[in-house]
This record gives structure tokens, C-alpha cells and sequence, in this order.
């Protein structure tokens, strides 16, 4: 990654404007936003696994790496892409997960009707992804690198022509991965955005 | 396919899995081969079991996945390993389990059956319910606050441990005429309990009862029958003063309001007072205060802090024949007794202001204090008023003797000079 890429220069931008304390503040504070969202989505993920049962809560539990629709891991090489790169694919996995954590709060408001306070931190993760997700939109549009092209519909919010067979234990099992990957991707966003920040490596 | 054998209750009362969404398979995608995903499936899916019944399930590995085979495979039950006995291959891809003797689900949302291939990855899960029928809820109470709502709690049947979530509904209907309508506020006042904040007939009695529902039946308590009025409680009285008796170091006056809510119907209101010492825990309790917003609390200790409280019971309210409901007790409000040298006097009661004397020992210093009054005064007016000032008189001549003020309208049949009390102590 060029030095250039991970800096606040902007060569185009009119140094008589002074948008750089600006753009500085906004992902600082962005940056803080995430670092927060990272340790709720840890408290999320243990609530979670709480309520599920054994052996969701055990070390070592790794049930099959189901793709989900829209969102995926972070790839292997993310963290050798540009920073913009990075940026761009946080936000679109940013803005992929508030659906999926709906599908997951309702499924566990019938599993776990009594679990008021995942159920509410569930809620919560949405909206506040959501907020994540838009600050990180805000800061790549300060610098002149917005995603390109419009998103596709979310794949969560259609509802699909086939058998609801599919049983408890993968509603389990996809809750753990929503979880997991809303984890992923907010400490994917928080490294990312410290490199931006003032005093992140370039 | 062998399935589960649950008990007759269970089968005859079996619920299917709540509906998930159809989404569910298009957010999970599809599942690529090799990866353990959805290349095996458990029969039965979340089945629904009496405590103490078996289950037979098969794992069964999807014939098109290359090398898929039956063979090593193994079962875990919430997380632990099931013994290789209770697991039989059926077939090249078919793995069976027996399981008996079930104990109750560990978690509300199923036990979490899993099948493991031999390298310990997950091919596939289902999840248990195994608990018992809801047993009849009872114990229904219910009371209104001020008229304008109902509040009822329940015990659960059997105290409420059926293993499995279950869901408890209050219903309500006018006794006459009306349809059933069901209570939506819950666990106001506890986890069995639910509010009605409005809507409610008066004069007209009601039918209350609670339905329990799981996955494995249901149970209906017996119908409560009452009128709102008949059930009314109200806030506690506000601004509750306590304060000392001028320098009576055994007593205190205690000042309230009556209810707002209803004072305009408290006739026959009955009120309650509760007093203790500051570092204890055990409260004594003033009885039947009646319709009154005022107490006197005696024989209390000396130089000593006290808290009180007062409650009130809205009884007799528009004609109610019923005993009423107490209300809570107002927030404590503390006052000190003035301190002695003396030892004061043990137990407690409450004086009403301008009534009779109680028993035991005010009376005996009122037959003292009478019997100065004869020697020393012609007062024909003896008030309590007199009485407070003579007490105060007493312990300040203990103090010092020689302190005398002139004052009053008492005379001496002789003449001498009046040893009168001086009103503000």
C-alpha cells in the first residue's frame, strides 16, 4: 500500500478549505464507533451462544462455515488491499449484516422468547451497524472513494418459495454465523480505520 | 425411518416446530460440497418428548457426497459424546441412536442433538423438547388500584417447571353477557402476573382465569369471579410527618393525608401505622387506626431515632362489603424522641389526640397527675393539653428542681403560688 493511499493528503483538495481537521475528526470518531461495536459484538456472541446450549458456548465449537447470503468472511488478503479497498468492502459488509441480525432476532424471539436482553441486543447490533456502516459511507466519501455501483437487494428481505423445513438446529447455527460474522466485520472496520486515523501506521 | 417415541400424551398432543421463516434457506445459501454442510440429516427434526420417554433418531449422510458413508460416525448430546452402545449403523449411510429415559431439556430453545463424521465435523443437528404438560395455574388474586385497573398474579401449576417455554394467558370476561378478552401487559408485578389499565366495569363482577400452553398441552386454572370494587386498594397516604410532642421523650406525633385518588370516598377508610428503631428490623404495628389522619405513638424510648410508616385500606368503598386491600406503606419518614436521663418506659402504642387515655402506663401517670391536680388546683378543665405540660414539668424537675415559672389559669385554693407548666418546653 503506497504511503499516499493510507495518508490524509488529498493533493486535489484546496488547502485554503482546510477539510483535512474535519475529515481527521470524522474518522476518529468513526474509528472510536467501531471499537465499541467490537467489544458489543463480543457481549452479543457470548449472550448468544448462552442461550443456544452446548456445544455452542464450548471452545473449539466450529459448526459448518455455511455461506450466508450477501455477506462472506473477510477474504484471506483483505489487509494487503488499499485502504479505500478495505473501506469499501467494510461497508458493504456493514450494510449487508442489519437484515441478517432481524432474520436472527426473530428466529430467537420463538427459540428464546424469555431472553429479553439478547433479544434487545440483537435489535440494538442492527441499528447501531447501521449507524457504523453509514459513518464509514460518510468517510469514504471525504475521500473521493465511494463504493461504485448500486448494491443489490438484500437476499434476507425476500422471502423464498421454499420448504421452511430447514429446523431448529440451523436456525441455531445460522444465528452463531451472523454473529460471528457481524464480529468479523466490525474488528475488520475498527483495524481498517485506524490506519486512517491520526497516528495509524500507513 | 425409525422416529422418536414419545408418550401417548405427547403424541396426541405434539405441536410442530414453530413456523421459521422461509427465508431461513435462502439466507443460508447452498451448500458446497465437502464442507459437512448439509450432507447428512437427523430424523426426527425437534421433536417434542415426555421426560422419561426414548427416542430412536438416525443420521442419515447424503448418498451423492463423494465417500459419504455411515461409518464412524458419532452422536453428541448438548455438547457431550454419547457412548458408542446407545449407536448402531442401520445401513452404509444410516446411523441409528437410542436414547431413554429422557431427562428434562437443559435450555428452552431444545437440547442440541448433533451427528459428528469421524473427524469430529458437524454434518448435522436436531433439537430436543423433552419437559412435561403445564399442570393447572391456581391461586388467582387480583386488585384494582383507585378503580381505574386490574392487576392478578397466578402460581404456575406444579411450580412452573415444565422444561419447556410456556406461555401463560390471562383472559377475562363480564360475567353476563361479553366475549373472552385476554390481558396484554405481562409480568407487571412479578413473572406470573399481568395488567389491565383500562376498560373495567364497575358493579358488574368479572370471570379471570389463566391458560398455560406448551409444546406438549395445555391447562386452564379455575375461574375467579369478583367485582372490581370489591378488590380496590389505593396509594399509600402522602406526606406522612412525624414529629416530637413538645419535650415528651416517649413519644411522637404522626401526620398523614388521606389518599388523594380516593378521598373522596374514604369513608370508611381504615389506616395503619408500622414504627421501629433506627438499627432494628422488627416493626411494631399500630391496629385499626380508623378513619383518622392523625396518631400519637407512646412509650417510646428516649433519644432515640425511629422510622414510620403508614398504609391505608380503602374498605367499604362505594358500598363494597369486602375487607379491602392495604395499600404499600409510605416511604419511611424518621423523627428522634427527645433525649432523657431517665429510663423511658418499654413497649408502644398509639394515643389518639383529645380521646381517652390508653392502658397500662399512661394511665397510671394520669391517676398521678390527677391526683397532684387535687392537691395543688381547682381546674375543672383537665385536657390532655394540661397533661403534656405536666409531663414536660416532671422531667425538667428532675433535671432541676428549683425551676418554677408562674403561668396558667389554674388557681390554688390556697393562695400559694402556682407551680404551672410552662406551655412551650
Amino acid at each position: 500500500m503506497s504511503r499516499r493511499e493510507g495518508s490524509l493528503e488529498d493533493p486535489q483538495a484546496d488547502s485554503s478549505a482546510s477539510p483535512l481537521p474535519h475529515l481527521e475528526a470524522k474518522i476518529q470518531q468513526t474509528h472510536s464507533l467501531a471499537r465499541l461495536l467490537t467489544k458489543y459484538a463480543e457481549q452479543l456472541l457470548q449472550e448468544y451462544v448462552q442461550h443456544q446450549g452446548d456445544p455452542f458456548g464450548l471452545p473449539g465449537f466450529s459448526p459448518p462455515r455455511l455461506p450466508v447470503a450477501d455477506l462472506s468472511d473477510p477474504a484471506p488478503g483483505h489487509a494487503g488491499l488499499p485502504v479505500p479497498e478495505r473501506l469499501r468492502l467494510d461497508a458493504a459488509a456493514l450494510a449487508a449484516l442489519p437484515p441478517l441480525l432481524d432474520v436472527v432476532r426473530r428466529l430467537q424471539g420463538e427459540l428464546n422468547p424469555r431472553a429479553l436482553r439478547l433479544l434487545r441486543r440483537l435489535e440494538d447490533a442492527a441499528r447501531q451497524v447501521r449507524a457504523l456502516g453509514a459513518a464509514v459511507e460518510a468517510v469514504l466519501a471525504a475521500l473521493g472513494a465511494e463504493s461504485r455501483g448500486p448494491r443489490p437487494e438484500p437476499a434476507a428481505a425476500a422471502v423464498a418459495a421454499s420448504t421452511a423445513s430447514a429446523g431448529v438446529f440451523p436456525a441455531k447455527v445460522l444465528g452463531f454465523r451472523v454473529c460471528g460474522l457481524y464480529l468479523e466485520w466490525v474488528s475488520r472496520t475498527e483495524a481498517d480505520l485506524g490506519q486512517l486515523a491520526p497516528g495509524g501506521q500507513a | 425411518m425409525p422416529a422418536g417415541r414419545p408418550g401417548p400424551a405427547a403424541q396426541s398432543a405434539r405441536r410442530p416446530p414453530p413456523p421459521l421463516p422461509l427465508l431461513l434457506l435462502c439466507v443460508l445459501g447452498a451448500p458446497r460440497a465437502g464442507s459437512g454442510a448439509d450432507t447428512a440429516v437427523i430424523s426426527p427434526q425437534d421433536p417434542t418428548l415426555l421426560i422419561g420417554s426414548s427416542l430412536q433418531a438416525t443420521c442419515s449422510v447424503h448418498g451423492d457426497t463423494p465417500g459419504a458413508t455411515a461409518e464412524g460416525l458419532y452422536w453428541t448430546l448438548n455438547g457431550r459424546r454419547l457412548p458408542p452402545e446407545l449407536s448402531r449403523m442401520l445401513n452404509a449411510s444410516t446411523m441409528a441412536l437410542a436414547l431413554a429415559n429422557l431427562n428434562g431439556s437443559r435450555q428452552q430453545s431444545g437440547d442440541n442433538l448433533v451427528c459428528h463424521a469421524r473427524d469430529g465435523s458437524i454434518l448435522a443437528g436436531s433439537c430436543l423438547y423433552v419437559g412435561l404438560p403445564p399442570e393447572k395455574p391456581f391461586n388467582i388474586s387480583c386488585w384494582s388500584r383507585n378503580m381505574k385497573d386490574l392487576t392478578c398474579r397466578w402460581t404456575p401449576g406444579a411450580h412452573g417447571e415444565t422444561f419447556l417455554h410456556t406461555n401463560y394467558s390471562l383472559k377475562y370476561k363480564l360475567r353476563w353477557y361479553g366475549q373472552d378478552n385476554t390481558c396484554e401487559e405481562y409480568h407487571t408485578v412479578g413473572p406470573h402476573s399481568c395488567h389491565i389499565p383500562k376498560d373495567l366495569a364497575l358493579f358488574t363482577p368479572y370471570e379471570i382465569w389463566v391458560e398455560a400452553t406448551n409444546r406438549l398441552g395445555s391447562a386452564r386454572s379455575d375461574v375467579l369471579t369478583l367485582d372490581i370494587l370489591d378488590v380496590v386498594t389505593t396509594d399509600p397516604p402522602p406526606d406522612v410527618h412525624v414529629s416530637r410532642v413538645g419535650g415528651l421523650e416517649d413519644q411522637l406525633s404522626v401526620r398523614w393525608v388521606s389518599p388523594p385518588a380516593l378521598k373522596d370516598f374514604l369513608f370508611q377508610a381504615k389506616y395503619q401505622i408500622r414504627y421501629r428503631v433506627e438499627d432494628s428490623v422488627d416493626w411494631k404495628v399500630v391496629d385499626d387506626v380508623s378513619n383518622q389522619t392523625s396518631c400519637r405513638l407512646a412509650g417510646l424510648k428516649p433519644g432515640t431515632v425511629y422510622f414510620v410508616q403508614v398504609r391505608c385500606n380503602p374498605f367499604g368503598i362505594y358500598g363494597s362489603k369486602k375487607a379491602g386491600i392495604w395499600s404499600e406503606w409510605s416511604h419511611p419518614t424518621a423523627a428522634s424522641t427527645p433525649r432523657s436521663e431517665r429510663p423511658g418506659p418499654g413497649g408502644g402504642a398509639c394515643e389518639p389526640r383529645g380521646g381517652e387515655p390508653s392502658s397500662g402506663p399512661v394511665r397510671r401517670e394520669l391517676k398521678q397527675f390527677l391526683g397532684w391536680l387535687k392537691k395543688h388546683a381547682y381546674c375543672s378543665n383537665l385536657s390532655f393539653r394540661l397533661y403534656d405540660q405536666w409531663r414536660a414539668w416532671m422531667q425538667k424537675s428532675h433535671k432541676t428542681r428549683n425551676q418554677h415559672r408562674t403561668r396558667g389559669s389554674c388557681p390554688r385554693a390556697d393562695g400559694a403560688r402556682r407551680e404551672v407548666l410552662p406551655d412551650k418546653l
